[in-house]
């Protein structure tokens, strides 16, 4: 470090004088804040409760549809899903919207060689930038048009949020009933033998789609890996089943669900099906 | 004063005990606690003369949050932490708790929604609080330590959000919440720790829910409001910034000053502003 010229004020002795500067100001030059900010602050707060009472109305009479079902998908979706069931593996995973930029980075980075990075890698990195803001951005400049890697910066981060958010909420899911029909193009495409069929059902409609994507089915969700030619790795029938079982047992720090539930016969179809998938020719 | 020699009448007696009676708890209170100064200096601060609607997104974040507050104590009074089966219906316990609230409670469908849909704005004002505070720089010197609390807060409240998702025990709560912890469990070193203590056990289940109710309803809103105080006692402190770009900023920039408009005893030209005059003849002398 430059030793600093005595004429000129350090850093924080500039700082220093400008807040004592702004509290003299302030001071003498201010308002009272009740009435005059406190004024604005209630109406702004009106405008929040009534948005909010606004929004559970819409809700509540767009929701129930014909047959007052809570299940039916309202204009703000339905005022509750059907009761939390362990057995069932065909219901895709949807955070709440709020989620969706975390959610959708899944979808870039690809289990195993790169979902650390979506999943703690980025997002860590995102708080600890966020939390030291204020210390690599030392300068006291405040007005934005003097700081413009600072503007930059922060117009990319919320375009990119932005997107995020956007393409989380627009992804297409995987519904058992539309990924079934591509059932006969899997058999076409891969070749598969009779003995596999079974499993191929069973993989349209048990929920796997919904994260996996399988000869240009599926979801692609949550970094999980493409089975189109899972086949080729040769893992076997009974790793195939383990894993099925409890895919962080085999692969640690897996984050698939298990899918135990399923029963031995169907699981033992599923690996079948797994083996027999060797790639699109 | 006016100085009136008269007796008083009576109407002015009791008028003047009236006013001691509402007068004397508000003093005893003052004496002893020193509340009823704080709670005037609160509301007497001066704020700069310039600042505009975009700094009302902070109180707008506090009333959504009253709003979860005021809400979740009443939904808390009805709601059933259970994963249990009834008998009766064959349903979750905890789900049938939340159809009820939503059907059959009086305005019970108000207070879910609200609660429901104050999340969502909670969340949306606490980034727009932060991307204003951003555009005016006002994480600088001496605010860097609200900055951070700011950013706990809105940590807190996504927490609340991914804890608050599991409550209802429908099918989107309970896969959201699967996958949602073994994501956590892909974190290096405490990420399997993280994942056992959310679930506490193997697989999600009542333990689980209850978990998350405690969570949801105790210990996140505790570290929230503990949050929000210290945030306001900041903002208090360290008073609110002026809009950067205002020509009339408090604290502006001594080097946009004009040099030749200075005065001996003056550290910035007179404001022109219609008090300016004073000002001048009597700097800071007002009270």
């Amino acid at each position: 470090m430059a030793a600093i010229p005595k004429e000129k004020p350090s850093r924080i002795e500039e700082a220093r004088a400008g807040f004592a500067r702004y509290k003299a100001d302030v001071k003498a030059r201010g308002k009272p804040f009740y009435p005059y900010a406190m004024f604005h602050d209630t109406i702004m707060s009106l405008v929040v409760v009534f948005t909010i009472i606004g929004l559970a109305a819409i809700w509540k009479w767009s929701a129930y549809g014909p047959h007052h079902d809570p299940t039916h998908k309202g204009l703000l979706g339905p005022i509750v899903d059907p009761p939390a069931d362990p057995g069932t593996t065909s219901f895709v995973p949807r955070p709440d919207w709020y989620f969706y930029f975390l959610f959708y980075l899944l979808r870039i980075f690809k289990w195993p060689e790169s979902v650390f990075l979506g999943t703690i890698g980025v997002p860590t990195i995102a708080l600890v930038l966020l939390i030291g803001l204020p210390f690599l951005d030392r300068r006291l400049e405040r007005r934005p048009s003097a700081r413009p890697v600072a503007m930059v910066a922060g117009v990319l981060v919320i375009l990119s949020m932005g997107i995020l958010t956007w393409k989380g909420a627009t992804a297409k899911e995987a519904l058992a009933s539309e990924v079934i029909q591509d059932v006969p193009r899997w058999i076409q495409q891969e070749h598969l033998p009779p003995a596999a069929v079974p499993g191929a059902k069973l993989f349209a409609t048990a929920g796997c789609t919904a994260c996996h994507t399988y000869a240009g089915s599926g979801g692609s969700n949550l970094g999980a890996p493409d089975l189109t030619n899972i086949g080729t790795r040769n893992l076997g029938i009974q790793f195939q089943i383990n894993h099925l079982k409890c895919p962080s047992c085999v692969n640690p720090g897996s984050p698939m669900p298990k899918f135990a539930s399923l029963g031995e016969t169907r699981l033992h179809q599923l690996a079948v099906f797994l083996e027999a998938s060797k790639g699109t020719h | 004063m006016a100085t009136t020699r008269r007796q008083p009448t009576k109407a002015q007696i009791r008028r003047q005990k009236m006013e001691e009676l509402v007068i004397y708890p508000i003093d005893w209170l003052e004496e002893r606690s020193g509340l009823v100064g704080g709670v005037r200096y609160f509301l007497f601060r001066n704020v700069p003369s310039d600042i505009n609607w975009m700094q009302t997104l902070g109180s707008a974040a506090l009333t959504a949050f009253l709003v979860q507050a005021i809400t979740g104590v009443i939904l808390a009074m009805y709601y059933v932490p259970s994963a249990a089966t009834d008998p009766a219906t064959g349903k979750p316990v905890a789900w049938e708790s939340i159809v009820n609230i939503s059907d059959n409670l009086t305005l019970g469908w108000l207070v879910r929604g609200m609660h429901r849909w104050g999340a969502s704005v909670f969340i949306i004002l606490m980034f727009l609080h932060m991307g204003r505070v951003f555009l005016f720089g006002a994480y600088k010197y001496p605010r860097e330590l609200n900055w951070i609390i700011g950013v706990l807060i809105l940590l807190m409240g996504m927490l609340e959000g991914f804890t608050g998702y599991l409550l209802p025990w429908d099918q989107t709560a309970y896969w959201a919440t699967v996958v949602g912890i073994n994501l956590n469990g892909t974190a290096p070193i405490l990420g399997p720790w993280l994942a056992q203590f959310l679930r506490s056990g193997q697989e999600i289940g009542g333990e689980t829910l209850t978990r998350f109710y405690s969570l949801h309803m105790l210990v996140i809103p505790g570290a929230i409001i503990a949050l929000i105080t210290l945030h306001l006692y900041l903002v208090v402190r360290l008073g609110v910034t002026s809009p950067p770009w205002s020509k009339d900023a408090a604290g502006g920039d001594p080097v946009e000053a004009e040099e030749p408009a200075r005065r001996p005893g003056l550290t910035r030209p007179v404001p022109r502003t219609a008090n300016g005059a004073a000002m001048q003849a009597e700097p800071g002398g007002r009270e």
